[in-house]
């Protein structure tokens, strides 16, 4: 299996309700966008497809092509952020030469190798810093789902901060499991994960809860590197700290909806780099700050510096 | 204390799909257009009288491939009230019933034409439209959205348009379109799915026809039921084609509407129009449940199914 998740920030200043979430998502008439309320408000949108015939990169550099469909979809959560979410299931094909079109539709999800190939090799090139210009591009079409939401007339526009996009681009294989995340540059991250059964239909939804929680944690540490507490003015680095806290504290909420069996993966993660320890951290520092900013301000003191 | 595992549900989080009863096939005994009405009533007997023996063949084949022979077979009959009108329901379907049992055929179901566009608040053909996933040539690798004429759908890659004059002021020159699976040589097909002239959406004889397979196929549903159901005939017809429900059942104790499987018995004169169903019919993405379900069952009935939707297709042009 392989996949890449973009995550950003709605373009809107406020959160948006469901209802408008259910409208954003609407991709497919005759089909629901489900609706989650607890733990967290969750939107997504029904599957895409998209036909692909294109070569497959891979880490030793062997040309194989692969036919097949993408599939994907889009999601909000909170109110707040989009993702677009891409996969497809690399299996050997049953010809070595391309079938009729009917036959990929049958399967759907599924790129078909024609010819040969080995996992670990295309798994390696998927998640290559840059994989050839001409090969699979999950990035493109995952964009492209993050787009169709962006570009609603429903949104204002109006996003109370700038945070780029992030792009998570992860591999399973089966496996004795393993989980390795690698950050890499242009806000791209790289997951490889080996697990005893990667095809489970839980493998993507993991991966999406770890690319939302990721975009979270790159944004606050964002935000508190531009409000730089302790340089400037106490009042202004709590300004600035505010859209932290009005927008998306509230949405840290790991593993959600990850099943069971998953679970392990997120708890790896937890242990190292520890994803919750230092949004923990951060979060304190956040709430620290604007207390004490505020407790300057009702005592009337408004000096710099900490 | 032993541990407890709590279960948490949210129906608005759930997708539910709805399944549909399935005959093992469904026979299409004909279509009706304004100039078979036109023809006379020996067009419509001449029809028939041609179509029986496939129907009893089909018939009779499915009996002895299902287990204890009881095959539920099922026919039904398509009448154009899309791209024109002619008649009315009072008068027109005793005329057909009458003349297919003169054959020995007995129509079960009833459809109008329309009903693939529009069949009270549901659109199915917009549902096919949303399903469409494009045929991609080599090269596709999902950085650009799929190249895509407005309204059109085909096997390959288009000819480049004639005449345009490139940059440099070099003509192209002509190169021929491609079929994307072809085996040494292209047949390349180019379907027009519908126009909008004077701002209506008029959808094509094809796209039509490749709506009506997905229906008798149960392969459509709309937020997880199926679009349209037959309803029961009441003791007379209506005056108005408008006023018939899309699909009636014409006869009580008839085997399901939609089937595992489709045989058309058509004259050969749809043969293109055929063609360009099954070029549509290839790029529709069946929800993956709804493929799952019928495949399950008829597993279990011991009929095993072809894995392409077009494999359930079948044809006699008569």
């Amino acid at each position: 299996m392989v996949g890449e998740v973009q995550t950003g920030l709605l373009q809107n200043s406020g959160e948006i309700p469901d209802s408008l979430s259910t409208e954003l998502l609407a991709l497919v008439r005759g089909e629901r966008v489900r609706v989650f309320r607890r733990p967290i408000a969750y939107a997504v949108s029904p599957d895409r497809l998209t036909g692909v015939d294109c070569h497959l990169a891979s880490a030793s550099g062997a040309r194989v092509r692969g036919v097949g469909t993408v599939l994907s979809r889009a999601s909000v959560t909170g109110g707040r952020l989009v993702q677009g979410s891409s996969q497809v299931r690399v299996t050997r094909g049953t010809s070595n030469r391309r079938l009729a079109w009917s036959h990929y539709m049958a399967r759907p999800g599924v790129v078909e190798v024609v010819g040969k190939a080995r996992a670990a090799d295309l798994a390696g090139g998927f998640t290559l810093d840059a994989p050839p210009a001409e090969s699979l591009d999950l990035g493109a079409v995952s964009a492209r789902f993050v787009d169709v939401v962006q570009s609603s007339a429903r949104l204002d526009r109006r996003a109370p901060f700038r945070m780029a996009r992030t792009r998570f681009r992860w591999t399973a294989e089966p496996g004795e499991p393993d989980v390795r995340l690698q950050l890499r540059g242009d806000n791209v991250r790289t997951l490889r994960l080996t697990l005893p059964d990667p095809f489970a239909p839980g493998v993507a939804e993991l991966c999406e809860d770890l690319a939302l929680h990721d975009w979270l944690l790159t944004a606050l540490i964002e935000i508190v590197r531009r409000a730089r507490p302790g340089s400037v003015a106490r009042p202004e680095a709590a300004a600035r700290l505010a859209p932290a806290i009005d927008h998306i504290l509230h949405l840290w909420m790991p593993a959600a909806r990850v099943q069971d069996s998953l679970l392990h993966v997120w708890e790896s993660l937890e242990h190292r780099p520890g994803f919750t320890r230092q949004w923990q951290s951060l979060v304190n520092r956040v709430r620290d700050h604007v207390t004490v900013a505020l407790l300057t301000v009702a005592g009337g003191d408004g000096r710099s510096g900490d | 204390m032993t541990p407890v595992n709590a279960t948490f549900g949210e129906v608005a989080a759930e997708r539910r799909i709805a399944s549909s009863p399935l005959s093992h096939v469904s026979i299409e005994l004909g279509h009706l257009y304004m100039e078979d009405f036109e023809a006379g009533p020996d067009r419509l007997r001449q029809q028939f009288r041609r179509a029986e023996p496939w129907a009893s063949t089909a018939r009779r084949s499915w009996q002895e491939r299902v287990p204890g022979g009881r095959a539920r077979v099922s026919t039904c009959f398509l009448i154009d009230d899309y791209f024109s009108r002619f008649s009315t329901p009072a008068e027109l379907i005793p005329v057909i019933v009458e003349t297919a049992a003169d054959s020995g055929l007995t129509i079960d179901y009833l459809a109008r034409e329309s009903a693939c566009a529009r069949a009270g608040g549901v659109e199915p053909a917009k549902l096919v439209e949303d399903r469409l996933v494009a045929d991609p040539p080599v090269g596709t690798n999902g950085s650009r959205p799929p190249a895509r004429e407005t309204g059109w759908l085909c096997n390959g890659t288009r000819s480049p348009v004639a005449g345009v004059v490139q940059a440099m002021g070099v003509a192209q020159k002509w190169r021929p379109p491609a079929q994307n699976a072809k085996r040494g040589h292209s047949v390349f097909v180019d379907v027009e799915l519908w126009n909008d002239d004077d701002g209506e959406r008029t959808w094509s004889c094809p796209f039509l026809a490749a709506v009506w397979q997905l229906l008798r196929l149960g392969m459509l549903r709309d937020d997880g039921r199926p679009p349209v159901v037959p309803q029961p005939r009441g003791t007379t017809f209506p005056d108005d084609w408008a006023d018939l429900p899309p699909i009636i059942r014409l006869v009580p104790s008839a085997a399901p509407f939609a089937a595992y499987t489709t045989l058309s018995v058509l004259s050969s004169r749809f043969m293109p129009v055929e063609l360009a169903v099954r070029t549509i019919l290839s790029q529709v993405a069946v929800d993956a449940e709804v493929l799952g379900q019928v495949v399950s069952r008829s597993e279990d009935e011991g009929v095993p199914l072809e894995d392409e939707l077009v494999d359930r297709l079948s044809y006699v042009f008569t």
